[in-house]
Formats: structure tokens, C-alpha cells, sequence
């Protein structure tokens, strides 16, 4: 039977209500009947349910010990299974590499395999040639011999036959005289006979024999085969280690940690980790850079003293007392990056977003960058929890931010090694817009103050060396962009100016002419101020057209207002919250603010601060 | 004061009425029209005084100037009186329509024999402002004014006279200086006598050049058409000039193709009303 509907019906007897079937994650706690579920988020009793409606209401609505919320069930197991999965993800990505690195080891552990094979094969064969070789040489030693003692016995034996004719002719001779029948004539030839007789019979015939029956054996010289045998026992020489990839984040900028294991039973005295640095533009045999070494003891090695966001190339040798190992395939490790620069001034916000901007820190292309976030108290105090964006390819990165808050951020550059130090930090508030003047678009006789945010036309001339060949600089306004963030959404800064200041303030797009003024083109908006010696003129100026206005109250301090969605620009006097003028300009694409002086003077830029009520009315 | 309701209509969602009642000062029945935004069913809203030109009744404004809209979203309630006391048989009231009847010119007459009921700047700043406070959900604090040609004159010289009443002030085509003007020659000498020094404390250019109060914020539109601009009747520049001395923030727009009509009117009331909101609302 189901257990569950165990369960169910038990609950059926405690109450009186029937339910619907729920399932059920603790059914111990639901026997208890009086126990309140605590859900894996930590919430807290208030968000208990009610049951449903057939059931009677309890006094408290507390006690009744039932807030089985369907959906409240179901997200809790519904995050547990996402949490199990991501687990089971993370499981199955380490034992893919795990695979894939038993994968070298098993061919590392095969040729190794085959090289012990082949040392005792060799060994072996060398062992048995020598030994076959003394044998032939024994063998051979011993035939000549023989052969010797044989020739000297056939000698010996021929002289024998030799005597033996001789001494056959001597009794033949003699017994042919004996049988001569004249006397006179056997007496001339016997003694000569008899002397002959005499002679061989003094002869000192020699019995023993020339050779000995015995054959000479000496002891066999076999002491080289025994020290190769012996080898045969010596410890050889070791087999190449096998290094290990890189391990994640074990490196950081000057140094790596480099792990390799040894996959047989050779004994080793030492290691030997060699390593260079792969560079760009070295020849394709790196013969040109120079190998360094370190000896260790154990299977693993800092090495230090590198180079940042560097790739090395590393190989290990095993020595014992036979020898060395051969190398073990070439491993390439990155050393950590160095931690980017943040550029302050590259760097805009309004109340939901900011850009931020910064110099890789690396002359070597790195993997990509991690920028993180904070929010802070007023105080500088750090609240809440530390937010990171990973995976930003290049500088530069526009994040979502709330209205009204300062932010404190960093960034880290990423590759394969693992993560740079913090850059330093920045802070971001997003209280009104924020950004700076774009200073490669000011006109040459444009001066900007230190902060960036006063702008001074001075009256000298300047040399025309000096005149911009930029292509982004204005050449005949005099004038200079602002580099407000490119969100859709409502800004508000502020221009400070004097009394007799001749300017023009507004927006324009990126791409406005730079050889025009602002105002008489179609890609810019602006408010133009002319002083004449008995008044001042107000033009509200775009594509060369103003309507006909009259202000009384000159504005020291104007206040610029621009909605991306209305397709409004508005100006206001900011002291006396006068407005002054809206364009209904629908912008197609992103504007810069814009600023120029007329005549020569200064002009302030003020940003930063929250948009007065009425400038978005 | 009892007030009788003469019309209501429901308009961009709340009501623009009409009412009729005895007027004191006036010493007549005077209508005015009132448009209650739906925002005033439920709260005390800020009131804008609207105040017509030359021959207009209480009926010109309300149907041809298209402000319901706006004072809808901005949650204000227009009153819109009429131009001059009507009915009280006065001779020659009716001989010109840019004097007597239809043309009350805001002041309060001295002259017979229109001083007793031609009494229009007492009506304007005090009796109907105390009679709308008494009978609508009115935001006592939250007063503005506004109007077109002899009302923009009314308009100006009432927020000139009386620093501080005024939340908010701004005029379309405005008589701005009409001791200098036909119109207000005409007028004056008819109801304050031959004494032009009597005449100063009804002209806006002269009041301007003594003005002292909490700052003003002007809005004024005239169209560049307007025959009436092109006549000498209006004179700006006069104003301007004035303002600019005294430091009175004025932002004067001159709309090309505009003429002196309330077709003129319909396309700036939304500005004006704008204009307005941002104090009445602040």
C-alpha cells in the first residue's frame, strides 16, 4: 500500500475533515499531528495557511498544525531539486575531466608498460647472447684441443710406423744377407747391417705418449655474465612522471603550483620541473627562450618569480641512481592575471544604471573580467552582500543599479589560472547623473579645469600647431561633449555661468558635426545666451531655428532636463524654478550633453544631483 | 450666499457646472462656471481663476478653450466668472463692446454711474473667492490666477496688487500696459475719471516697476498674428521692459501664426496649466 495514504488515512482519524491528498514531505511530523512544518526557507509562523474551507476554523488559526501549502510544498522541493541538480551538473563536469585525465595516465602507464617490457627483453637477450657466445668459445676451445691431442698422436703413430718399416727393412736386409749364399759377400754386407742394427737398436724409442689422454678444463670466466645478471635486479632508471593540467586557482600572478604523480614503482631520489615561458613571437621550436629548472623532492612544486597573465610551458624529469627519466609530455600553465585599473573618469551613472570603464592591467589579452558590487551605507559602511557580474569580455560594462544609493566597484580579470587581485575600488551613487566631459572632443581653445568639470575660453590666440587633427575635436564651435551613461531613461545636470557669459548648452548626438555650430544642425539641441550691450538674448536653437522668447531674469544657474521617453529637453532657471523652454525632440539614438563658450569666458558643470520635482512634471 | 446651479455637464471625467448667485459687490446675479476634476470628489483641490477678455461671458472659456483635460490630470478646479456685471440697466453700457457690459476691465469704477455696480476687482479678489471657498472643496491656501487680453490684464494687475495671493500667475495676450493703449484709454477715463495717476494702480507695467513681494514667475503667450499686437493695443515690450528692470521673472513667448483667438488659447491652455500646477501642486 502506497505509504503515503497511510499516512493520509491516519490523519483522516486524528480530524474530522477530509482532504485532499498533499504530499506529504514529513510524515513523521504529520503522525505527530500537532507539529508545524518549517519549510527549508526560514519563514516564519505568521506565514502559516489556513485549511481549506470544510474544515473548522481554529480559535488561533495557529494550532491546528496543518499548513500544508501546495505551492509553498512545491517551491520548497521544487529548490531542492535545482539545487541537486546544479550538484549533479558540478558532479558530472569534474568527472568528465576526471576521465579525461585517466585517459592520459592509461596511455602514460602503456608506453610506460612497453618500455619496462622492452628494458627486460633487451636485458634478458643481452644475458643469454653472452652466454651463448662463451659457449661457442668453450665449445670451439674444446675441438682444438682435440684436434691437437689427435695430431699429436697420428705423429706419434706414424713415427711409430716409420721406426716400425725401418726396423721391418733392417730384418728383411738382414735376413736376405743371412741367405746369401756367398760368404765373402755376407760378410761385407753384414756388418754394415749389423751396424745399422746397432745403431736403431740404440735408438732410444720413445714409448709415452706425446699427449695426455685428459683434456684440459679450465674454470670458465663467467664473472661479466654474472654482473649482467645482477643488473638485471639493479633498480632501472625511472619512467616518465605524468604532469597534471592546471589545477583551478592554484596559480597567482607571480607563481604556479604544479602537481605531477608517478604511475609505476620506480623509485625516485628527485624531480626535476623545467619550464619556460611560451611567448608570442618566439620561433615555433622555442629553442630562443631560456629553460629554467628546479629540483624537488616531492611531487609538486611552486614555482615563483613569473610573469603575470603568462603561459609557461612545464615538463618534469624523475632521476634515481640509474639514471634519468625521460621527460613527461609538456604541460602549459597561466599564471593569474594582473588586476585591471579602474578609469574614474571614463565611468558615468544616473539613478538605475552605471557604466563602468577600465584598462585591462595586462598587455596579454586575458579570458574575460568579473566586476563586482556592493552597495554602502552613507557612511561608507558596506551593507548587503557583494554581487559579481563574471563572464564581461570586454572593458567596459553598463550594470543595473537602484535609485538612490552608493555603490562601492571592482573589478578582477579572469583566465584560465583563476582571478586577479581586486582592482581598486570606485564609488557609484546613484543620486541624479553622474559623467564627465569627453575631453578628446573639446576644441582646441577649450581648456578643462582639474576636476573636469569647468570649462574656460581664454582669449589668446593659439598656434594653429595646436589646432586638433582629431577627428572627434570641435574645430570652429567651441565647444566640448559630455559623456552622459546611454540608458533611456531621465537626467538632470545642471550649467553654472556668468552674467555676460555667451554660451550654448544642450545636447547633441555623438556624431554631431564637428565643423558647425551647435544649434544649426539637426543633430543638436541647445540654449544659446547672447549679451548685447543693452540686453541679453535667449535662443532655444535646433537645426537653425529659435522660437522668439523673452526672459527677463537672467539665469546664473540652468538646470537641464532630458527624457528619453517623453522626447523632452527642457531648460529651467534654476534658482527661482523657473522653466524657460522644452523641445519635443524624439532622439533616435543616444545624446551627449553639450557645452560651448561664444565669446570668452567659463562655464561650470554641475551633476550629480537628485532631479528637482518640477523638472519632470 | 446661495448658489444655484444653472448647468452641469460630466467632462474628462469630472464635471464642469455653471451657477448662478447674488452677487454683492456686483449688485446683480452674476454666473460664473466652475469645473470640479474628478480629484475633488475626494480631496480639497488648488483653484485657478480664469479670467475672460472683451465681450466674453462665463460660457467662452469652458467650451472653447479644451483646459478640462489638463485641469483633470493636474487635479485643479477652474472658476471662470463672467466679464462684467450684467443687467443692472445702466445707460450706455451696451453702445461698445470694449466698454460697459462685456468689458469690465477688472477695476473697481469710481466714476458715475458705474461705480456702484461696475465693482469687478473687489468681486474678483475677494467676494468670489470667499463664495468658492464656502461651497467647494477648495485648497483655501492654493490660489492662482490666470487669463486672456482684458483678463490677462486682470490676471497681472491682480497678482501685481496683491504679493503673495497668488500661487501662480500667467496671461495670454495680455492688455499689459493699457494706460499707453486705445482699449484702456477708453476704459479708464470711463470708469476712474480723467486722473491718470487714478489709473496707475490698474495698469500691470506701471505695478511692475514698483513691485515688491514674494517672486513672481510669469508665463505669457501672444501670438505673432494677433491684430490686436500689431494694433498697439497690447504692448509687451512695455511689460518686458519693466520686469527686466525690476528683476520680475518673466518668460514671454511670441508664437508665430497665432492670432488673438481662443483657437490660440486651445493650443497653449495645456502649458499654462503646467505652469500653474507646478506651484499649485508644490
Amino acid at each position: 500500500m502506497d505509504p503515503r495514504l497511510d499516512v493520509i488515512s491516519e490523519e483522516g482519524e486524528d480530524q474530522d475533515f477530509s482532504r485532499d491528498p498533499v504530499p506529504v514531505l514529513n510524515p513523521a511530523a504529520e503522525r505527530r499531528g500537532r507539529t508545524f512544518q518549517r519549510f527549508s526557507v526560514s519563514t516564519n509562523d505568521s506565514l502559516r495557511f489556513e485549511p481549506c474551507e470544510d474544515s473548522s476554523p481554529s480559535p488561533t488559526g495557529a494550532e491546528d498544525g496543518h499548513d500544508e501549502d501546495d505551492v509553498f510544498r512545491r517551491g520548497g522541493a521544487e529548490t531542492e531539486l535545482l539545487s541537486i541538480r546544479t550538484r549533479l551538473q558540478d558532479k558530472v563536469s569534474e568527472m568528465e575531466n576526471f576521465a579525461g585525465h585517466l585517459e592520459e595516465i592509461f596511455l602514460t602507464v602503456e608506453e610506460n608498460f612497453g618500455r619496462q617490457e622492452q628494458n627486460l627483453e633487451q636485458h634478458y637477450n643481452e644475458v643469454l647472447q653472452t652466454l651463448s657466445q662463451r659457449y661457442d668459445e668453450r665449445a670451439g676451445g674444446l675441438e682444438e684441443e682435440k684436434k691437437g691431442k689427435l695430431e699429436a698422436l697420428y705423429a706419434q703413430l706414424l713415427l711409430c710406423g716409420r721406426a716400425l718399416d725401418r726396423s721391418k727393412d733392417l730384418i728383411e736386409a738382414a735376413q736376405e744377407v743371412r741367405r746369401a749364399p756367398d760368404p765373402r759377400l755376407f760378410l761385407k754386407t753384414v756388418v754394415p747391417i749389423m751396424k745399422r742394427m746397432e745403431d736403431f737398436s740404440r735408438e732410444e724409442v720413445d714409448f709415452s705418449l706425446s699427449t695426455s689422454e685428459e683434456f684440459n678444463t679450465p674454470l670458465a670466466d663467467l664473472s661479466d655474465v654474472k654482473t649482467m645478471m645482477d643488473s638485471i635486479n639493479v633498480v632501472p632508471a625511472p619512467s616518465a612522471p605524468v604532469i597534471n593540467p592546471q589545477t583551478p586557482n592554484s596559480a597567482t600572478q607571480t607563481s604556479l603550483r604544479v602537481f605531477w604523480s608517478l604511475f609505476s614503482d620506480d623509485t625516485v631520489e628527485f624531480y626535476e620541473l623545467y619550464y619556460r615561458p611560451v611567448l608570442e613571437d618566439s620561433p615555433v621550436d622555442g629553442t630562443s627562450t631560456p629553460v629554467s629548472k628546479v629540483k624537488v623532492k616531492e611531487t609538486h612544486c611552486r614555482v615563483t618569480d613569473l610573469l603575470p597573465n603568462a603561459q609557461y610551458e612545464l615538463w618534469v624529469t624523475a632521476t634515481n641512481t640509474t639514471g634519468i627519466s625521460p621527460a613527461s609530455e609538456k604541460a602549459l600553465y597561466v599564471t593569474v592575471p594582473s588586476p585591471p585599473v579602474m578609469k574614474q573618469r571614463e565611468s558615468s551613472s544616473c539613478p538605475e544604471a552605471a557604466r563602468i570603464r577600465w584598462e585591462s592591467g595586462n598587455t596579454n589579452p586575458v579570458d574575460s573580467y568579473t566586476v563586482e558590487l556592493r552597495e554602502t551605507g552613507s557612511d561608507g559602511t558596506e551593507t548587503g552582500t557583494t554581487e559579481c557580474m563574471v563572464g564581461v569580455p570586454t572593458c567596459q560594462c553598463v550594470i543595473q543599479l537602484q535609485a538612490g544609493l552608493q555603490y562601492l566597484v571592482s573589478v578582477r580579470a579572469v583566465n584560465i589560472g583563476g582571478a586577479s587581485d581586486r582592482s581598486d575600488v570606485i564609488t557609484v551613487s546613484t543620486t541624479g547623473t553622474f559623467f564627465h566631459l569627453l575631453e578628446d572632443t573639446a576644441h582646441p581653445c577649450l581648456s578643462i579645469s582639474e576636476d573636469s568639470f569647468t570649462i574656460f575660453y581664454g582669449d589668446e590666440e593659439l598656434p594653429i600647431s595646436a589646432m586638433a587633427l582629431d577627428d572627434s575635436t570641435f574645430t570652429r564651435c567651441v565647444a566640448v561633449l559630455g559623456d552622459l551613461i546611454p540608458v533611456r531613461g531621465r537626467h538632470y545636470w545642471e550649467v553654472e555661468v556668468d552674467e555676460d557669459t555667451e554660451f550654448r548648452v544642450g545636447v547633441a548626438y555623438e556624431d554631431t558635426e564637428r565643423d558647425s555650430y551647435l544649434g544649426t544642425n539637426r543633430t543638436s539641441w541647445c540654449m544659446r545666451h547672447i549679451r548685447t550691450p543693452s540686453r541679453h538674448k535667449y535662443e532655444f536653437l535646433h537645426n537653425g531655428w529659435s522660437p522668439d522668447l523673452r526672459i527677463t531674469v537672467h539665469p546664473v544657474r540652468i538646470g537641464l532636463a532630458l527624457d528619453y521617453e517623453r522626447g523632452t529637453l527642457s531648460f529651467f532657471n534654476v534658482e527661482l524654478q523657473q522653466h524657460l523652454h522644452t523641445f519635443h525632440c524624439h532622439m533616435h539614438t543616444y545624446v551627449h550633453p553639450c557645452f560651448s563658450l561664444d565669446n570668452p569666458g567659463a562655464l561650470s558643470v554641475h551633476v550629480g544631483m537628485e532631479a528637482p520635482r518640477h523638472a519632470f512634471m | 450666499m446661495a448658489l444655484t446651479q444653472v448647468s452641469a455637464n460630466k467632462c474628462a471625467g469630472g464635471f464642469q457646472k455653471v451657477f448662478e448667485h447674488d452677487s454683492t459687490e456686483l449688485k446683480c446675479k452674476m454666473k460664473f462656471a466652475i469645473y470640479l476634476p474628478p480629484k475633488a470628489e475626494t480631496d480639497k483641490c488648488p483653484v485657478m481663476y480664469w479670467l475672460s477678455g472683451l465681450t466674453c461671458t462665463e460660457q467662452n472659456f469652458i467650451t472653447k478653450a479644451g483646459s478640462q483635460l489638463a485641469a483633470a490630470e493636474h487635479g485643479i478646479i477652474i472658476v471662470a466668472p463672467d466679464t462684467s456685471p450684467r443687467g443692472c440697466n445702466i445707460e450706455g453700457e451696451d453702445e461698445s463692446w470694449d466698454f460697459g457690459t462685456g468689458a469690465g476691465f477688472y477695476v473697481d469704477a469710481t466714476q458715475d454711474p458705474w461705480n456702484s455696480n461696475y465693482r469687478m476687482y473687489t468681486y474678483i479678489t475677494e467676494e468670489l473667492p470667499k463664495l468658492i471657498n464656502a461651497n467647494f472643496p477648495t485648497d483655501l491656501d492654493k490660489m492662482s490666477i490666470c487669463g486672456h487680453s482684458m483678463g490677462g490684464h486682470g490676471a497681472l494687475i491682480c497678482a501685481l496688487r496683491n504679493p503673495g495671493k497668488y500661487k501662480a500667475v500667467s496671461a495670454f495676450a495680455p492688455i499689459c500696459n493699457p494706460i499707453q493703449c486705445p482699449w484702456g484709454q477708453k476704459a479708464f477715463s470711463g470708469y476712474l475719471g480723467p486722473d491718470k495717476s487714478t489709473w496707475e494702480a490698474y495698469d500691470a507695467t506701471v505695478l511692475a516697476a514698483s513691485y515688491s513681494g514674494p517672486q513672481l514667475d510669469i508665463l505669457i503667450d501672444q501670438g505673432r498674428d494677433d491684430q490686436f499686437l500689431s494694433a498697439g493695443q497690447l504692448l509687451p515690450d512695455n511689460l518686458i521692459g519693466a520686469c527686466s528692470d525690476k528683476k520680475i521673472p518673466v518668460v514671454f513667448r511670441l508664437q508665430p501664426g497665432y492670432d488673438h483667438s481662443y483657437f490660440f488659447i486651445y493650443s497653449f491652455i495645456n502649458d499654462h496649466l503646467k505652469h500653474h500646477a507646478k506651484y499649485l501642486n508644490a
